[in-house]
């Protein structure tokens, strides 16, 4: 044997560490994303709220008809949180058909809410909002920070139900494990938490 | 895998609603015409319980290692607060710059 092959630990098992916190590297590396991605999500909401704040000529443009849409959209985020724990479980126990079923609800909560999330957006192009428009006569920041806040949430939504539909399918060719869901789970609790703030924030707080 | 015993799924159904009252909560603090300010803290303490909870049970950091939780929020909380700092001076630029 080669120096070099027994550098590289050729025909020897590799003795790893087991890892600090008792999960694998694949969840450790969700975590850090989410965290960075938390950071982010918090910039954007404490420029936000300062400007909302500071700006008495700020206006408060969604009706009550917006608000039910928003609360409609945040039953769907957090029904579909429920649906991907129920298929997390069932990849645990092998229970390969009831973790498709709840997958596939996860998926079209995910879809109906950027559906309906979308369809809140285009009824606002319509009426002259835009990222650099407010049809009020108020600041234009707020179709920035509107726009710009829950597009980026929107952005990690429709990325959740590519990735979910991407992991159901190498699971059912058994390319991946229920380690891999309960990962793609994570982050799909995460989408449904930030919601959680920009709802109350975006619409919430402009509600007349 | 988390390491402690889990919770079943009725009680995680029981969260999920909590957290909709929550949310039915902060619609009708909407509704009370509050100031601006007052309006804004509550609603973002009312999401912050609604986080933790999420955080805890849905995320399930409740059943996993202490040294998660321990490496995960005072990490994230402290970048928050530091913006907290950052935000204010900029505003405070931007409103001189407007000659205020």
């Amino acid at each position: 044997m080669s120096e070099s092959e027994l550098a590289m630990g050729v025909g020897h098992e590799v003795v790893m560490e087991a890892s600090p916190y008792g999960f694998d590297k694949k969840k450790l590396g969700m975590w850090m994303f989410i965290v960075s991605d938390a950071c982010t999500f918090g910039a954007f909401l404490f420029g936000y709220g300062y400007m909302r704040v500071g700006n008495a000529n700020w206006g408060t443009p969604f009706e009550f008809g917006s608000i039910l849409n928003g609360i409609v959209m945040t039953i769907v985020l957090l029904s579909s949180s429920l649906t991907m724990l129920a298929a997390v479980r069932a990849t645990q126990t092998n229970q390969r058909a009831t973790a498709n079923k709840y997958l596939w609800l996860t998926i079209g909560l995910g879809t109906v809410f950027a559906v309906l999330h979308l369809r809140e957006w285009f009824a606002m192009f319509g009426e002259g909002w835009g990222l650099f428009s407010n049809p009020t006569g108020g600041p234009v920041q707020f179709g920035a920070c509107f726009f710009s806040v829950t597009g980026l949430h929107l952005t990690h939504v429709i990325s959740g139900v590519i990735a979910l539909l991407i992991i159901m399918r190498g699971y059912n060719r058994g390319r991946y494990d229920s380690t891999h869901v309960e990962t793609a789970g994570l982050y799909w609790h995460f989408v449904d938490l930030v919601w959680m703030f920009v709802f109350p924030m975006m619409y919430l707080m402009n509600a007349r | 895998m988390s390491s402690k015993q889990e919770i079943g799924m009725g009680s995680y159904v029981g969260i999920v609603i909590g957290l909709m009252v929550i949310v039915g909560i902060e619609v009708i603090l909407t509704y009370q015409h509050l100031p601006v300010g007052t309006l804004l803290l509550a609603l973002l303490c009312l999401a912050s319980v609604e986080a933790f909870v999420g955080v805890m049970y849905l995320m399930h950091v409740k059943y996993e290692s202490p040294l998660l939780f321990w490496t995960i929020f005072p990490a994230t909380l402290f970048v928050l607060v530091l913006l907290n700092y950052v935000w204010p001076d900029a505003y405070r630029m931007a409103r001189m710059s407007l000659g205020h």
